[in-house]
């Protein structure tokens, strides 16, 4: 199935945020819950293999977004040829994105292929974050291939690609996690580096990125946020 | 091949590589490497990672740098880097032309490299080639490098200037990227010398397949970056990374 989504937030009346778009085909829905903040709403079982999504968001200067999803992603083999399911999400960002949806779960056998690509304009602001499970509870991982690039007024900032799973080649004992978490922010507090068990951030101009990997999820995503937390400046 | 290549990426050549152990040491620290079977692993996790990413960047520095004569061997993903490769057809650009592209190749390794200390090291390891390579293969390519290059791009225009094509430099490249900590860890585990060399030959198929891989690709290693930044607060440290 091909799902497109796509977004435009502007700058209304008295400052405020407006989505003069807000549209969805496929397994997605797309719900305004507030001001400036929409939740994607899977509308079908999924994703399974050979899905194709794409998500396009646009946050003009001085509009604030906020993406958020209802519930987690399970992605599912295919049935035939072992095909991933794709997520892309492009997003033009001027103002200000906070893009923070629930886990993707990739059981068994399945393939998630995840890409965000971020162009800011020059104060462009860009929070970020994934959570990653690899396999439901008592089943084999399943494998996630996760791409970040993000682009400041044409220079390149960060561009990772992390592949977890049975088949990744730098996915190997003792250091295979099932649970990966990443949050990437720029545009508005710079912060140094910082470690932890199993976690680390590192700064990028005008931000960071946090990372954390491990067994179980909950964790993870608290190591994760124990990194970005406003009030630990630890270095 | 020529012996060029074998030059490049022979352990010998004094570009300072010997003082790097490329996370190896912090991973012995960590109890992640302690014998032959968990080295293969790590060689293998940094060779798909770091490694890939090298051979990547190396190669495209090569193309840029050979006045177009290997240009098309490595397709590098013109979506990239518009500054760079908007004239993929252009044969042999001017050199402020290749300045910038090199400039706008090393932006691209800096987005791969997030961690202040594996940039840190990737640099030292540039200038220190820089360095060897001007006076072994004298050109006025070298001065269209940044400063202090990434590593890659060093071995890019070293590997240019010496008549080599992007595939060696990207070969040179997967290669020094396991060879390196294969050695240091022999050093810091008082290893058997002939077991890994043997398990260092062993990974010869999976280099080759990094080594002919299409494009920049970008595989990042959480797990290496850790390990970087926790050693390079170590004031204890035998190796400079």
């Amino acid at each position: 199935m091909r799902t497109l989504v796509e977004v435009v937030a502007c700058r209304g009346p008295g400052g405020r945020t407006v989505l003069p778009v807000v549209r969805a085909g496929g397994q997605y829905a797309v719900r305004r819950t507030g001001p400036g903040t929409v939740h994607l709403v899977a509308t079908a079982f999924g994703p399974l293999g050979g899905d194709d999504v794409t998500v396009r968001l646009v946050v003009e200067e001085g509009a604030r977004l906020c993406v958020r999803s209802v519930a987690a992603a399970v992605a599912l083999p295919s049935r035939g040829a072992a095909r991933p399911s794709v997520q892309r999400i492009r997003a033009t960002v001027a103002g200000e994105l906070d893009l923070a949806p629930e886990p993707t779960v990739v059981a068994a056998r399945a393939r998630h292929v995840a890409e965000l690509e971020a162009e800011l304009g020059p104060d462009g602001v860009l929070t970020a974050a994934e959570q990653v499970l690899l396999g439901r509870r008592g089943e084999e991982p399943g494998r996630w291939t996760g791409t970040t690039r993000v682009v400041r007024a044409g220079r390149p900032l960060l561009h990772t690609t992390v592949d977890l799973g049975p088949g990744a080649p730098a996915w190997l004992p003792p250091v295979a996690p099932r649970a990966y978490a990443s949050t990437v922010h720029t545009g508005s507090d710079e912060r140094p580096v910082a470690t932890g068990e199993d976690a680390v951030r590192l700064p990028l101009p005008g931000g960071w990125t946090a990372t954390a990997w491990g067994t179980e999820l909950h964790r993870v995503a608290g190591a994760v946020a124990g990194l970005t937390a406003p009030e630990r400046e630890t270095a | 091949m020529t012996a060029a290549l074998l030059t490049l990426a022979d352990s010998r050549l004094p570009a300072g590589g010997h003082t790097h152990s490329g996370g190896v040491e912090q991973a012995i620290a960590a109890g992640v490497v302690h014998d032959p079977a968990t080295l293969t692993a790590f060689l293998r996790r940094r060779l798909h990672t770091a490694g890939a990413v090298a051979a990547g960047l190396a190669a495209a520095a090569t193309a840029l740098s050979s006045s177009g004569r290997h240009r098309g061997q490595v397709p590098f993903p013109v979506a990239l880097s518009p500054a760079s490769c908007s004239s993929g057809e252009s044969p042999a650009p001017a050199s402020s032309e290749l300045v910038a592209a090199l400039l706008s190749l090393d932006a691209e390794a800096d987005a791969r490299t997030p961690s202040p200390a594996l940039r840190a090291a990737s640099r030292q390891q540039g200038r220190g080639l820089v360095r060897v390579g001007r006076r072994a293969w004298p050109s006025p390519v070298w001065d269209a490098l940044p400063e202090r290059p990434h590593s890659p791009l060093a071995l890019g225009v070293a590997a240019a200037v010496a008549g080599l094509t992007p595939r060696d430099a990207a070969a040179a490249a997967a290669y020094l990227s396991v060879s390196g900590p294969a050695t240091a860890a022999q050093r810091l585990l008082a290893m058997d010398p002939l077991a890994v060399a043997a398990l260092t030959a062993r990974l010869a198929p999976e280099i080759d397949e990094v080594a002919t891989a299409d494009g920049v690709p970008a595989a990042a290693d959480p797990l290496l970056d850790l390990l970087a930044e926790v050693h390079a607060a170590r004031k204890d440290r035998f190796f400079a990374s």
